[in-house]
């Protein structure tokens, strides 16, 4: 009997020693979580950390941004990354999304890795002036960690989309509004760019004769990928880019 | 007899054609790749110039408040002017001495910064002053872009020379000289690649 009880616990911490390795060996061998495919709306919560009231208001407020403003600002929650940092993780799907307008790279995501407790503002290389890492950090450790740890996640992510709309907006407005939302710096096109575009002419003017369907197809498919960012119902991105700009944190 | 004679003079200027084509496409495409890895070189200098230009505000707010790690404030100076003395040619991608000078000097600026930032623990009143706050997210913002563009230079000079090696391709590339030489890639610094440990 004696011997029995002594060789309970000894099982038991065996055990414990496997799952130890287990997880060591996962953690050093484990994959890390594949960029999801670009989210359908501003706002999306994979690990269920908001209230859906909450997520449902930032997620259109997030949208009405976009629509006044041009600036694609979006919230990504997660439960992990897996093995490698949300640092490299978030570039990564930035560049996978392409939020932000082309050319303008004006996009901004805010990452949440629920069970890694690890929060992520990722600026788009147009914002890194208007929103310095310096910022970035101050809205991750004032606003959001205190209110994380907490427990108030709401609270937090309606306090950090709330500063960044701020931020954005305020500094636009300092600029004297250099730059209007959505429009595009035009310029007169070169002699060459009009060849070309003859030229493109042309030859779908000889497709459409020798093949009107495969034309009509390509016709609807550019015109369609021109739409970008704007139209549609939900998110989709403008081609923007970054280039690891913004802060991180952990609560 | 005329047919006789445009036959194999036909096929002839037909190979020359269909030969110049390929080359001149062949060429196009390494040019093109070439110059995407070069714009993303600039990226990564950058990346790395921002950092140098953020090491004196950052040692000026240390020293303040930690006025005798002389020695530790001496060694990040010494490393910041060496990363300044490097001298890059045009295209410095691909030459690999200029290449590993360039990042021999950058990996000892972030090994004087990292023992700058494991000095820092010491001073907990520094620590807590949001101006030191603010300079330590602006360096791992920096460092993370740092990171971020090389990891991308990697990329592009992968295409590149994945392209350039290429057999029909690397004829060509030969008579091109120096300036399409394989590209060098970025290494994790000695110590990069030790696995993280897991805590319980």
């Amino acid at each position: 009997m004696g011997s029995r009880r002594s060789f309970l616990p000894a099982l038991a911490g065996l055990l414990l020693l496997a799952l130890a390795a287990g997880v060591q060996a996962q953690a050093g061998t484990g994959s890390a979580t594949p960029i999801p495919a670009p989210p359908q709306r501003w706002l999306s919560d994979t690990a269920g950390l908001l209230s859906p009231a909450t997520a449902a208001e930032l997620d259109s407020r997030l949208e009405a941004y976009e629509r006044s403003s041009g600036h694609q600002v979006v919230v990504y929650i997660g439960t992990t990354t897996g093995v490698i940092p949300i640092e490299d993780w978030a570039a990564k799907a930035f560049a996978a999304w392409r939020v932000g307008r082309k050319g303008l790279d004006d996009g901004l995501v805010l990452f949440i890795m629920a069970a890694d407790k690890r929060v992520r503002i990722e600026v788009g290389y147009g914002l890194e002036g208007v929103v310095p890492d310096a910022l970035a950090g101050r809205i991750i450790n004032d606003e959001m960690v205190p209110r994380l740890q907490a427990g108030d996640s709401d609270g937090a992510v309606r306090a950090a989309v709330e500063r960044l709309f701020a931020i954005v907006s305020g500094d636009e407005a300092a600029a004297g509004g250099a730059e209007e939302p959505g429009t595009k710096p035009s310029r007169p096109l070169t002699l060459f760019e009009k060849v070309l575009i003859g030229i493109g002419v042309l030859f779908f003017l000889i497709l459409l004769i020798t093949n009107p369907s495969l034309a009509i197809y390509l016709l609807f498919s550019i015109l369609s990928g021109g739409r970008g960012g704007g139209g549609g119902g939900g998110f989709s991105g403008g081609g923007g880019r970054s280039g690891g700009g913004g802060a991180s944190g952990s609560w | 007899m005329k047919k006789l004679l445009l036959g194999p003079l036909g096929i002839l200027i037909g190979l020359v054609v269909v030969l110049g084509l390929w080359v001149m496409s062949a060429y196009n495409g390494l040019v093109s790749l070439d110059q995407k890895a070069l714009s993303q070189w600039a990226q990564v200098e950058n990346a790395y110039q921002r950092r140098a230009d953020l090491i004196p505000n950052l040692v000026e707010t240390v020293k303040g408040a930690a006025a005798f790690e002389k020695e530790t404030f001496t060694a990040v100076t010494e490393a910041r002017s060496k990363v300044g003395q490097v001298q890059l040619g045009s295209n410095p991608a691909s030459d690999p001495a200029a290449f590993a000078k360039f990042q021999q000097a950058q990996d000892g600026l972030s090994s004087a910064l990292s023992r700058l930032m494991v000095v820092v623990e010491k001073y907990p009143d520094l620590k807590a002053t949001q101006n030191f706050r603010d300079l330590q997210v602006q360096l791992e913002g920096t460092e993370n872009r740092i990171s971020v563009e090389r990891m991308r230079f990697n990329e592009a000079a992968q295409a590149f020379n994945t392209k350039r090696l290429r057999f029909p391709t690397v004829i060509i590339a030969n008579f091109l000289g120096a300036r399409y030489q394989e590209k060098a890639y970025f290494k994790s610094q000695a110590g990069a690649e030790t696995a993280p440990k897991v805590q319980f």
